[in-house]
């Protein structure tokens, strides 16, 4: 892989190819060394952080539903501070993109947190305005257009990173979203984070997650994301990361088709550990068979 | 590539399955994560590793739900996903050098990792005893008698009544929930020392996704990546 057909510029930053490990599903990026380098990868965004350590949701936390999994993690990690200290050193020497995903309960969570991430070497801030599986804050921020704005306003106002914001499919209008953003700074947009989903333990007659719902993930959401990644790209003019279900580099090329820059693998790593390294072969593949100069001239073509 | 070398159905809805891979040995404890082909199952399933010898992996298994219904319909030479082993194994927490003598107690499904461990541990010179425990018809009797100095089968009751916690000897324990806090209080109440394999939904496997983190004295922990196995005593849910 030691020539140009996937390099990708997003946001400012040099990628050796568009495929980003999802955050949520690769840790802080050392998990799957086992089965690959991590820097054959373009980046990693790490596991959503929060202001406060936290433990996460109690009770079953993953459930397998058809070409799919629900979750109700709940944005279990070790806190900003601790991120800071320890993970953000050891993510910069994965040698691919570095991309620090931010969560929060409330504003000033998000504004505290954005500043603590100053104090780290990564390459760009990923605001998690979409996690479903908090109880209070998370997905609130990103179904409304006017509080997506606030926060990626006041974020951008205190961060020296490259600003990207994940948006939520659980949204009115995910357009509007991804307008309000852009307008309020937001450099890039990340999408889709996780499906409103529900699982019932027929037999025990109650639901099997403790916060009722959760997070769907995986291949069945894809013609979902596919669409909305189609829609915001072409409602706005920065730059979309394209996720939700990409399992192959056919999948991942429809998303940079539908007018992503970059695409990011979550749930079908866990699948297949070596799911990222054959979609980034796949893509080079595909390159080099339709004669592309760069993987991003076909971006946005449909 | 893993293969099916056979599938044998040894009671109603139990299964033991011999497959061909070359993937590093594992550990006792250690377990693998299973996938049928096709696009039926999203996930792949951990499973705890019986034996592994000579590229020949052994798993007993039970079907609980579509996964393990999948993979009990495999036949010989069919192809099945397999990653690992996997995670922390028995004497990744109690070193075997330290090991006289060990008991090992094992219920339903739960006796399966107890058969390489008391291979490991009696390769060392322990004595081993292994108590087991079935709801109804015991299996893998003669196999589980070949690697044990001494095996008490128990059926129906709980096999923990019949296990006696000392000081002296080192303890293991798989199986289903009730019966590893019997366990855990009475190691307690000895004062032994016992190491336990814990099950856990999974999605990773390997510490990523943070599906089957637990409370532990040391603060979360995942099962599959600082365990399965865990000294009784860590382990919240196994009270005090």
């Amino acid at each position: 892989m030691g020539n140009d057909l996937l390099r990708t510029e997003f946001l400012g930053v040099q990628m050796k190819n568009p495929v980003i490990a999802a955050s949520g599903t690769f840790g802080f990026g050392r998990e799957y060394e086992e089965f690959f380098d991590p820097s054959i990868l373009g980046g990693v965004s790490s596991k959503g952080l929060t202001l406060e350590p936290s433990r996460g949701n109690r009770g079953i936390r993953v459930w397998e539903t058809p070409m799919g999994m629900l979750n109700s993690i709940g944005l279990e990690n070790p806190g900003v501070e601790h991120f800071r200290d320890h993970e953000a050193k050891n993510m910069r020497r994965l040698g691919c993109a570095v991309i620090a995903n931010l969560g929060g309960h409330s504003l000033e969570d998000y504004v505290r947190g954005a500043e603590i991430l100053n104090d780290c070497d990564i390459d760009i801030l990923e605001l998690n305005i979409s996690c479903p599986n908090v109880k209070s804050g998370g997905m609130a921020f990103g179904t409304d257009p006017v509080q997506a704005a606030d926060v990626t306003s006041r974020v951008k106002s205190v961060t020296r990173h490259p600003l990207m914001v994940k948006l939520t499919p659980n949204a009115g209008d995910i357009a509007l979203v991804a307008r309000a953003c852009e307008e309020a700074g937001a450099d890039g947009l990340s999408l889709i984070n996780t499906v409103l989903g529900m699982a019932i333990d027929v037999k025990a007659e109650r639901a099997v997650f403790d916060n009722v719902y959760a997070g769907l993930s995986g291949p069945a959401v894809m013609p979902i994301a596919l669409r909305m990644v189609h829609q915001v790209a072409k409602a706005v003019s920065i730059p979309v990361s394209g996720l939700g279900g990409i399992a192959t580099a056919e999948d991942a090329i429809a998303f940079i088709m539908a007018g992503a820059s970059t695409v990011q693998v979550g749930a079908s790593t866990f699948r297949d550990p070596m799911a990222m390294v054959k979609i980034i072969r796949g893509m080079e593949e595909y390159a080099v068979k339709k004669g592309l100069k760069n993987i991003q001239d076909i971006r946005g073509i449909v | 590539m893993a293969l099916i070398i056979d599938n044998k159905k040894l009671s109603e809805g139990i299964f033991l399955m011999r497959v061909s891979s070359d993937l590093r040995p594992a550990r006792p404890g250690q377990f693998v994560m299973l996938r049928p082909k096709g696009d039926g199952l999203f996930l792949s399933r951990p499973i705890s590793v019986m034996d592994c010898e000579n590229g020949v992996w052994t798993f007993l298994y039970k079907t609980v739900g579509k996964g393990t219904e999948a993979m009990s319909e495999l036949r010989p030479g069919d192809e099945i996903h397999m990653f690992g082993p996997m995670g922390r194994g028995f004497c990744e927490v109690i070193s075997s050098e330290r090991i006289r003598r060990a008991v090992l107690i094992g219920g339903g499904m739960g006796i399966a990792p107890m058969y390489s461990l008391a291979k490991a541990l009696r390769k060392t010179g322990a004595h081993v005893k292994i108590h087991l425990g079935f709801t109804e018809e015991p299996i893998l009797r003669r196999e589980f008698a070949d690697v044990a100095d001494e095996l008490m089968i128990n059926v129906g009751g709980y096999v923990t009544d019949d296990v006696k916690f000392d000081g002296g000897t080192v303890f293991f324990a798989c199986g289903p929930t009730p019966m590893m806090r019997a366990a855990a209080g009475k190691a307690r109440e000895a004062g032994a020392e016992m190491v336990v394999s814990l099950e856990s939904r999974m999605a990773c496997g390997l510490g990523a996704c943070l599906g089957c983190t637990i409370d532990t004295t040391l603060g979360s922990k995942s099962v599959c990546k600082d365990g399965p196995c865990f000294r009784y005593e860590e382990v919240t849910d196994l009270g005090k």
